[in-house]
C-alpha cells in the first residue's frame, strides 16, 4: 500500500506528528478505507490523540497494491522518537519538499518514508514498527451536555495566561459564562500563582450548556493540538460533560479530522461512594459512567481482528493491566452484574505517575474489534483494555 | 492593611513591566515595599545571594492612575510584602494590551497579590484574567533590614560605557574568569581586566566622565583625591554579567561608584525609576 503526499500536506502531517508528540511516546499508523489514522497514548492513558487524513488529503491513497499484502493486517506502532526528526525542521519542509510517499512493508515490519525533495534529492527512511491492535479511544461525543466551537485563535489566547509548567486547569461553564483556571487541590496548598480567566458565551462560535459543570483536565497535551489547530485555521469544538467524564477537543475539515480527548479530575464527592464495594457505589458508577458508553469502533466498520480472529477476550477478567486492588474488587462487582457479557468495565481512577495527589479517570480504550458495533449499549459501560500485543493482557499499555 | 491600584495607560504598563522583568532577572525572591508615593523592590545583601543588594525606587504616580494604599498603621504607613518577581511578571507578560490592570492586596487561602486585567475580546464584555501571586507579608519587627542603603564612601565615581558594549565585553570576559577587576579614576578611565594562569585581558575605556557629587554627596575627598589614581575592585564576574544582561530599562544615566577593595556600586537613574545595585568585592 502507498500513500503520496503532496508539498504543502507534508507540512501539515508534520505538524501533526508534532501535536501527537506532545501527547505520547508511541504513533500508531493505521490505515482505513476512510483513511489513515495517526494516533497517540500518553503513558499514563489519560490523553488521546487521533488523526484522520481522508484519501483526499492524500495525491494517492492506495490501500491495496498487493494481493498477498492485506491492509488491514497494517496496524503499526512506531515510537515517536524516530518519527519526529523526520518532520521536525521546518524550513526544509517548506521549501524543499515536493511530496512524501508513506508505504507499509508487512512482512519485514517496515514503514517507508520516502521525501522526494527539490533537486532531484530523495532521502528514505525505512522504520521499524511494532505490529499491535490500535488503539482507540470510542468517546460519543454527540451524547456530551456541553459544547462549545471557537476559533483556534481564541483558544491559543485563552492558553497563553497559564504558565507553561501548569498542569492541571479546571473548565467551568454555565449559561452565563466560561472561565478556565489553575487547579489547585485542597489537600495540598501549593504556593504557586493562581490565574483564572473568564469569557463570555458571545466569543464563541457556538455555545451550549446541557448542564453546568466543572472538568479539570491537563493541559499539556492539549497545546499540541491547539497548535496544529491555530496554523491550520479551523475552529475548535469541545465537548464535555460533568467532572469525570472525559473532555474531546476537534477539529474537521474535508481532508481530515483530529481529535485530543483528554481525561478529567473525578468529583471528589463521587469518589467515596465509588470506593466502596457493593450495592450502591457501584450502581452509582454505571449510572455515570453509562453516558459515554464506551464500545468498538462505532467508527470503524470492518475492522479487524482480536488476538484470535473474530473471538472476544474477556478482557477484564484476566488483564493484568489494572494494578490497584480497588479496581479488581470493582471488576469483580462489574462481572456479577454482567455476567453473560463477555466484557465489562469499571471506571478506572488512575494516579498517574506525576502527582499522588490526584486521581484522574483514564480512559478507556477500545481495541479495534471487527464485532457487529451495537452490541454494547448505553447501560452496559464496556471495559476495553487497551492494545493487547502477542503477550497476554497487553501489559505495557496498561494502566497504573 | 490595604492596597488597590490601577493602572490604564498602555505606556506605563509596558514600562512597569519592564521594570518587573529587571527586577526578576536579578532576583528570584526580593521585597516589595509600599508607601504612600514609592514603590520600592528591595533585595537586602544576605550570603545566599552572594552578599548583592538592590533598590528598586519607582515614583508611583508615574505609573499608575489609582493608587491606595494604608499602611500597618497610622505611624507605620507602609506594606513590606515578600514575592517572586517572577510571578509578578509571568503574570503581567500576557496583560500587555489590556484595557486596564488591577493591582490589589487580598487574602485567599494566604495573603496574595492580586492582579486583574481587562483584555480586549471579541464580544461587547471584556474577558477577565486574574492572577493570584502567593505573597508573605513581612512584619514590622524584620523592617530595618530592608532600609534604603547608605550612599558609601566612594572612592571614584565614573560614568559607565554604553551598555551594550559593557555588556558584550564582559559576556566574553565571562568565558575566561570567573573574577573580574573594575578600576577607574576621576579623569574619566575605567579599564576591566580579567587574569588567569594562562593570559590576561584589559579593555580600556577612557573619557567616560565622572559625575559631580556635590554637597549632597557625601563627598570630602574628592578634591584631594589624585585624579590619575585608579580605585579598584575585584567582583564575582557573573553577578555583574547578570546585572548587565537583565537590563530591559535604557537608563538615561549609567553610572557606578566604586569603593576600593570594597564594593561596586551600579547605579541605573531613569525618569521614573531608579535602580541601584551593590556587588561586594572578591578577596
Amino acid at each position: 500500500m502507498k500513500f503520496v503526499i503532496e508539498g504543502n500536506g507534508v507540512k501539515v502531517f508534520g505538524k501533526a506528528v508534532h501535536a501527537l508528540s506532545r501527547i505520547g511516546d508511541e504513533m500508531w499508523l493505521d490505515p482505513l478505507e476512510k483513511g489513515l489514522a495517526v494516533r497517540s497514548v500518553n503513558s499514563s492513558q489519560s490523553a488521546y490523540g487521533c488523526f484522520v487524513f481522508t484519501p483526499l488529503f492524500f495525491q494517492q491513497y492506495i490501500l491495496q497494491s498487493d494481493v498477498q499484502q492485506c491492509w488491514k493486517a497494517a496496524k503499526c506502532k512506531l515510537n515517536m522518537k524516530c518519527v519526529l526528526p523526520l518532520f521536525r525542521c521546518v524550513a526544509w519542509r517548506e521549501r524543499g519538499v515536493d511530496k512524501c510517499e508513506i508505504s507499509i512493508n508487512i512482512p519485514n515490519n517496515r514503514v517507508m518514508f520516502r521525501f522526494h525533495c527539490r533537486h532531484g534529492i530523495t532521502k528514505t527512511y525505512n522504520l521499524g514498527y511494532q505490529e499491535c491492535e490500535a488503539l482507540q479511544a470510542v468517546f460519543p461525543s454527540h451524547l456530551c451536555p456541553n459544547v462549545l466551537t471557537a476559533q483556534p485563535k481564541l483558544l491559543s489566547d485563552i492558553v497563553v495566561h497559564f504558565p507553561v509548567s501548569q498542569e492541571e486547569v479546571t473548565l467551568s461553564v454555565s449559561s452565563a459564562k466560561m472561565s478556565l483556571k489553575t487547579f489547585c487541590d485542597e489537600g495540598t496548598r501549593i504556593k504557586g500563582m493562581n490565574t483564572e480567566l473568564s469569557l463570555h458565551p458571545d466569543e464563541f462560535d457556538y455555545f451550549q450548556v446541557g448542564v453546568d459543570s466543572a472538568v479539570t483536565f491537563c493541559l499539556k497535551e492539549l497545546r499540541g493540538f491547539l497548535n496544529f489547530a491555530e496554523s491550520h485555521g479551523l475552529p475548535v469544538s469541545w465537548q464535555f460533560g460533568v467532572a469525570g467524564q472525559p473532555v474531546a477537543f476537534s477539529v474537521e475539515d474535508m481532508m481530515l479530522e483530529a481529535n485530543v480527548v483528554l481525561s478529567t479530575l473525578m468529583d471528589q464527592n463521587q469518589e467515596g461512594s465509588l470506593s466502596a464495594p457493593g450495592g450502591d457505589g457501584v450502581e452509582n458508577t454505571t449510572t455515570a459512567v453509562a453516558d459515554f458508553s464506551f464500545g468498538p469502533a462505532e467508527a470503524e466498520d470492518a475492522d479487524i481482528v482480536g488476538i484470535a480472529d473474530g473471538e472476544r477476550v474477556a478482557s477484564s477478567q484476566n488483564s493484568e493491566v489494572f494494578s490497584p486492588a480497588l479496581h479488581v474488587s470493582k471488576m469483580i462487582q462489574f462481572n456479577r452484574a454482567e455476567e453473560t457479557q463477555p466484557r465489562s468495565s469499571s471506571t478506572t481512577p488512575v494516579t498517574p505517575a506525576s502527582s499522588q495527589c490526584f486521581k484522574i479517570r483514564s480512559l478507556l480504550f477500545g481495541a479495534v474489534f471487527s464485532d457487529g458495533g451495537g452490541s454494547i449499549t448505553g447501560d452496559l459501560p464496556t471495559l476495553v483494555c487497551a492494545s493487547d500485543t502477542e503477550e497476554d493482557g497487553g501489559v505495557d499499555d496498561g494502566l497504573g | 492593611m490595604k492596597f488597590r491600584s490601577k493602572i490604564i495607560d498602555v505606556g506605563c504598563l509596558n514600562h512597569f513591566t519592564r521594570v518587573v522583568n529587571t527586577v526578576s532577572k536579578l532576583t528570584k525572591s526580593c521585597v516589595l515595599r509600599l508607601t504612600r508615593d514609592h514603590v520600592y523592590f528591595v533585595l537586602s545583601g544576605k550570603i545566599s545571594t552572594g552578599g548583592v543588594s538592590m533598590w528598586c525606587e519607582l515614583l508611583q504616580v508615574n505609573f499608575f492612575d489609582e493608587y491606595q494604599m494604608e499602611g500597618v498603621s497610622a505611624d507605620a504607613n507602609e506594606i513590606f510584602l515578600e514575592v517572586t518577581p517572577e510571578n509578578l511578571s509571568r503574570a503581567l507578560k500576557t496583560a500587555q494590551n489590556a484595557k486596564s490592570v488591577k493591582m490589589k492586596l487580598t487574602k485567599k487561602n494566604c495573603p496574595c497579590l492580586t492582579l486583574a486585567a481587562e483584555l480586549p475580546s471579541l464580544s461587547s464584555v471584556s474577558r477577565v484574567v486574574t492572577h493570584d501571586i502567593p505573597v508573605d507579608v513581612i512584619p514590622r519587627r524584620l523592617w530595618h533590614d530592608f532600609r534604603e542603603p547608605q550612599m558609601p564612601d566612594f572612592d571614584v565615581s565614573i560614568y559607565l560605557p554604553p551598555l551594550k558594549t559593557m555588556k558584550s565585553v564582559v559576556d566574553r570576559m565571562k568565558n575566561l574568569s570567573n573574577y573580574l577587576v573594575m578600576e577607574a579614576n576621576l579623569k574619566g578611565d575605567m579599564n576591566l581586566k580579567i587574569e588567569t594562569d594562562l593570559v590576561s585581558v584589559t579593555t580600556h575605556f577612557k573619557d567616560l566622565g565622572n559625575p559631580p557629587w556635590g554637597d549632597d554627596g557625601s563627598q570630602t575627598v574628592s578634591q584631594s583625591r589624585d585624579d590619575d589614581l585608579m580605585a579598584e575592585v575585584r567582583v564575582d564576574i557573573r553577578k555583574l554579567q547578570q546585572f548587565l544582561t537583565g537590563q530591559q530599562v535604557n537608563p538615561s544615566k549609567a553610572m557606578c561608584n566604586i569603593v576600593h577593595k570594597r564594593i561596586l556600586h551600579l547605579i541605573f537613574l531613569h525618569e521614573d525609576v531608579s535602580l541601584q545595585y551593590f556587588i561586594p568585592a572578591v578577596v
